[in-house]
């Protein structure tokens, strides 16, 4: 094996490297060729025309489904309504995936069964995690109502799907429900690998509990809340499956984030020229928050 | 400091040792007691007392849907409409009912194998590429980036052309075809997980089988992929959960009961006009099943693979 | 080594970005293609059905009659029904041709024929003693078949609200089964102040913003209290009994189940059932299932009427829901295909599903209206039945149709929610309407 050592020149080893390295590259690229580039250049030819469902670009309109956007008073709330759904939702989930996380070293004995217990939400499709709170939600033989039936006999029934804000708010804690074990993953995961030669030194200077938290354990443990509050973020702008199912939507227009609004215009008035824009708008604004947020993520890991 | 290779699976003993990083908020104990590092798995009472607390609610409030369905589950349809709380008697009817009534293992076997396919086309494409990226230094700094913002855009952006492309190849309502565009879907949060199992291996251990006369393929399929092996089955594990989980995709993909997917086939049971809450409760516990006992055996893989994965 | 790093980046990046560029023609080739060759065509004859989800039962009668009958085999898709048209106008026009009878919502009737997702049948059921048309019942044969002038399906199922009651809970009200629509409203709020604590009722109402329910709760007034019929091109949302009709609505909303917003019909149907709901309006199917032991509680204890009218209006009622049954001009094998859809229209096979539990079908001719086996069935849905089929009433029918009624269900969800009037509801759909024509 020597041999061939000798007589592969450092040239052409690294032109094999360099060919290597493409080769291995193409098949992804190809994938994003064809879940990423493809439907974008359908979307970006979609928007800049006139398409229905079954007749696509039928007529070429520049911007008119650009300038239909800015005046429509559906798109640009709906993109406001997919901030104020996503950021709360991923704030919600953080925080308390954060308490959790730090709690669970305690459970070490039961640790596995603990784990999996706080896991059951991830693991539940999102459909189902939609009919079963629409459930206890409901305003009649619902559990929540239930429960306030017998402790308060006789009173009203509480709207939580069919009443605003709560309807909004509502859908914002099944989201926190279903994805904070993610969050409590990473940062117990995140935890783990802390060494604690810093706090057995800490202990050693006598800080306290408190200090060492702020000063110590969450300057470590930053990156990682970026990187988590980053990858919520993201999840919590492609929601679907709740409004879908738990609200339609409502009531009236109440939780109607971007992702819904371009289902309906898409898939019940078939504009998909319409569509294609109000989703182009949408890309923007997830851009806009997400690249910042990223280029802070990258940063604080590289400052390790 | 957090990138002090521990490599990917969270060892009891791990926990014990850092179990000195103190719970946050409130505090019982007095400011200056020290804790002994002579035995770092000890703090004070007062905080253990409120971290089991703090897990104890976590855990209902976790567990307390999934404990209703389960409820719901065996209600009769009276059960169902009254404001009891529990059921009155066992239905299992409602059990043997949704099994007869819709073909809840048909879709079992659709979302498990489509979930699977998926697993495979993702690694078998993601994992050439991450090899690439992390040790050849193909792609540069911008390949990751562009990979991974594939996954950041909505699906419904894909939907209308996906639809097309994959009904004029022919694959349309087919478990296969299915799986495959999910793995395709899914390749860029594979690539971005993988990414730190695969930077995490030191370069000496390449240049080493360089000196050996090895090629990068060679390289790769016999030095490699074993010390990565671990975070590859994590990641297998989260795409098979991601996939599995899908609603949108299969909805559109998949029009005939010989290849829907059990997310769709629950949505589905919705659609008439009398809705049979019990059985559906049934069949989605049915569902959910092979996703939790996979979580049962697999945590351990599961905390392994997020941990190198994200922190990076 | 950095050097090196440069070069193969640089030329690896033209090469991939010329693959991705030819990705995307194809791609957009693909999806601009109209026609083409469509997949399955199979020597065998395979019928391919598209059905909705409500109409599950009766589709899989119908595939097991039609194979007894013919031979044939016969695929049947189940869909949900907000989906059915997507998926037929997807079908048609991308060239996949998968369908080969298509059951549609009569309201798209309009829409998929422009589109050319169902063909013109005109001459074949016109020339067709054995199809019988005259026989259909004419008020709903119109709108679930004709555009143009043409004849473009079959109707399977017609589909109208009744005024189902409670005897018991009006009766220990002292409450008189309503005929105006202000008598519902009155009986409504007297038995919910009454029964509320008890977790009963005065009504409940669809409104959920799907057209199937807040759709039917609206239409069910407008039906009843315009002075003529509705017009499937333009409904009269601009008269003052339109806004009326909207109104009524929203006064009984504070004494109907709550939240009406929240209700759709898989919800009033068990709550109804289990004896919670003192009047709903609901299709005539209701009346079987409420016979059910297993599945209702109030067997024998209701009562079923024609709805309620408005002062100008007069006994009528809306086809909410509908369904009819076209042929895809795609088909491979168009002769079985309406072989298949005279059958699922026939007589006897309304007959049949009429008088079948679970089947969700209701009748669409004449001679199946006054059967006297339908009558020995549901002896009192078939009679009330028989009052209103006659004077059933529109929904529009327009190729503008779904947005028509998208925007129908905003403003009226808005309203329900409380951030429109009545008023305000009517001519913003209005406005919208006419923007859509225009």
């Amino acid at each position: 094996m020597t041999q061939s050592v000798l007589t592969s020149s450092p040239g052409r080893r690294a032109r094999r490297t360099a060919w290597a390295g493409r080769t291995m590259l193409t098949p992804v690229l190809l994938a994003i060729a064809i879940v990423a580039i493809y439907p974008l250049g359908y979307l970006v030819a979609s928007a800049f025309s006139e398409s229905s469902l079954g007749r696509p670009f039928t007529e070429w309109v520049s911007f008119a489904n650009f300038a239909e956007l800015l005046g429509d008073g559906v798109t640009f709330p709906s993109l406001g309504r997919s901030l104020l759904f996503a950021i709360p939702s991923t704030l919600l989930a953080l925080v308390v995936g954060f308490i959790v996380a730090l709690s669970l070293d305690a459970a070490v004995k039961s640790g596995r069964i603990v784990r999996v217990l706080l896991l059951l939400p991830l693991m539940t499709p999102p459909v189902m995690v939609a009919v079963i709170w629409k459930l206890m939600l409901a305003p009649t033989g619902g559990l929540l109502n239930n429960l306030g039936q017998i402790l308060v006999p006789g009173s009203e029934p509480f709207l939580f799907l069919g009443s605003s804000p709560s309807a909004m708010i509502s859908l914002i804690v099944v989201d926190a429900w279903q994805w904070t074990p993610f969050c409590i993953l990473l940062l117990y995961a995140a935890l783990q690998t802390l060494p604690s030669e810093v706090y057995e030194a800490a202990q050693v200077d006598g800080a306290g509990v408190w200090q060492t938290f702020w000063k110590i354990t969450f300057p470590l443990i930053l990156p990682t809340i970026a990187t988590v509050l980053v990858l919520k973020l993201v999840v919590s702008f492609k929601v679907f499956d709740l409004v879908f199912i738990m609200t339609s939507g409502g009531p009236g227009f109440d939780t109607t984030v971007s992702s819904y609004s371009i289902y309906r215009t898409a898939l019940q008035t078939f504009d998909v020229g319409a569509a294609a824009a109000q989703t182009i708008a949408f890309l923007v604004l997830v851009t806009i928050i997400i690249v910042p947020l990223n280029a802070v993520r990258q940063r604080l890991h590289r400052e390790d | 400091m957090s990138q002090l290779l521990r490599g990917p699976s969270p060892d009891e003993e791990l926990v014990t040792r850092t179990v000195v990083v103190p719970a946050a908020r409130r505090r019982r104990t007095p400011k200056h007691r020290v804790a002994s590092s002579t035995r770092p798995g000890r703090t004070s009472a007062g905080v253990t007392a409120l971290k089991w607390v703090v897990i104890g609610v976590a855990i209902v409030v976790a567990v307390l849907p999934i404990l209703y369905m389960l409820g719901m589950s065996f209600k009769s349809p009276d059960d169902i409409l009254s404001t009891r709380i529990l059921p009155s008697r066992l239905a299992f009817e409602n059990w043997a009912a949704a099994f007869q009534n819709w073909p809840i293992l048909t879709y079992l076997r659709n979302s498990i194998l489509s979930a699977i396919i998926a697993v495979i086309v993702a690694l078998i494409i993601s994992i050439p590429a991450n090899f690439a990226m992390a040790r050849l230094r193909a792609g540069g700094k911008q390949a990751l980036g562009l990979i991974v913002s594939a996954y950041v855009a909505p699906p419904i952006v894909a939907i209308i052309p996906l639809f097309i492309l994959v009904r004029t190849v022919g694959l349309m309502d087919t478990v296969v075809g299915l799986g495959i565009v999910e793995g395709l879907l899914l390749t860029p949060v594979a690539v971005w997980l993988l990414d730190g199992f695969f930077r995490a291996i030191p370069h000496e251990i390449d240049e080493a089988a360089q000196i050996d006369g090895c090629g990068p393929f060679r390289t790769l399929w016999s030095v490699i992929l074993p010390l990565t092996a671990p975070g590859i089955v994590a990641v297998s594990i989260i795409v098979f959960i991601l996939v599995y989980n899908d609603f949108l995709i299969p909805l559109l993909l998949t029009q005939s009961d010989a290849s829907q997917t059990l997310p769709v086939g629950i949505a589905l049971m919705q659609g008439g006009r009398e809705v049979m809450f019990g059985q559906m409760a049934a069949a989605s516990l049915a569902g959910i099943i092979p996703v939790y006992l996979l979580a049962l055996f697999a945590q351990k893989w599961l905390v392994g693979g997020l941990t190198q994965g994200s922190i990076k | 080594m950095s050097a090196q790093r440069r070069t193969s980046f640089r030329s690896s990046r033209p090469r991939v970005a010329a693959t991705l560029a030819a990705l995307t023609a194809a791609g957009l080739a693909l999806a601009g293609c109209a026609g083409g060759s469509g997949g399955g065509a199979d020597g065998d004859k395979t019928l391919k059905v598209l059905i909705a989800a409500p109409q599950e039962g009766a589709g899989k009668i119908l595939e097991a009659d039609f194979e007894k009958e013919t031979g044939a085999k016969v695929e049947v898709e189940v869909v949900p029904y907000d989906q059915i048209q997507t998926k037929a106008i997807l079908d048609a026009q991308s060239g996949t041709n998968n369908y080969d009878v298509i059951q549609y919502w009569y309201t798209s009737v309009g829409a998929l024929a422009e589109s050319g997702a169902i063909e013109d049948i005109t001459e074949w059921v016109d020339g067709s003693a054995e199809i019988d048309a005259p026989d259909f019942i004419q008020s709903i044969f119109g709108p679930y078949t004709q555009y143009e002038g043409k004849t473009y399906g079959l109707p399977i199922d017609g589909d109208m609200h009744v005024l189902f009651y409670n005897k018991e809970i009006l009766e220990r009200n002292g409450v008189e089964v309503p005929t105006t629509w202000e008598e519902y409203t009155a009986a409504a709020e007297k038995i919910t102040a009454a029964e509320k604590a008890n977790g009963i009722y005065g009504s409940a109402i669809l409104g959920a913003k799907s057209a199937f329910n807040i759709g039917s709760s609206f239409f069910n007034r407008l039906a009843t209290m315009i002075p003529g019929t509705i017009d499937p091109e333009m409904p009269q949302l601009n008269t003052p009994e339109a806004v009326e009709a909207a109104q009524a609505m929203l006064d009984v909303a504070p004494y109907a189940l709550p939240s009406p917003l929240e209700i759709g019909f898989e919800q009033a149907l068990p709550q109804f059932l289990s004896g919670n709901v003192a009047m709903i309006e609901f299709w005539t199917d209701l009346g079987t299932f409420a016979q059910d032991p297993e599945q209702s509680k109030v067997v024998d204890k209701w009562g079923v009427a024609p709805l309620p009218i408005g002062p100008k209006g007069h006994v009528a009622g809306a086809l909410d829901a509908g369904w009819a049954m076209g042929i895809s001009p795609n088909a491979s094998d168009k002769d079985l295909a309406k072989e298949f859809v005279a059958f699922a229209s026939s007589k006897a096979t309304n007959e049949k599903l009429i008088t079948t539990t679970g089947s969700g079908v209701d009748p669409i001719r004449t001679s199946t209206l006054e059967s006297a086996k339908y009558k020995e069935f549901a002896p009192a849905v078939a009679a009330v039945a028989a009052e209103v089929f006659p004077n059933a009433q529109s929904w529009p029918t327009s190729p503008e149709a779904p947005e028509m009624l998208q925007s129908l269900n905003d403003n009226l969800a808005l309203m329900l929610q409380g951030s429109l009037t009545a008023e305000q509801a009517m001519s913003q759909t209005w406005d919208a309407w006419q923007k859509l024509k225009g």
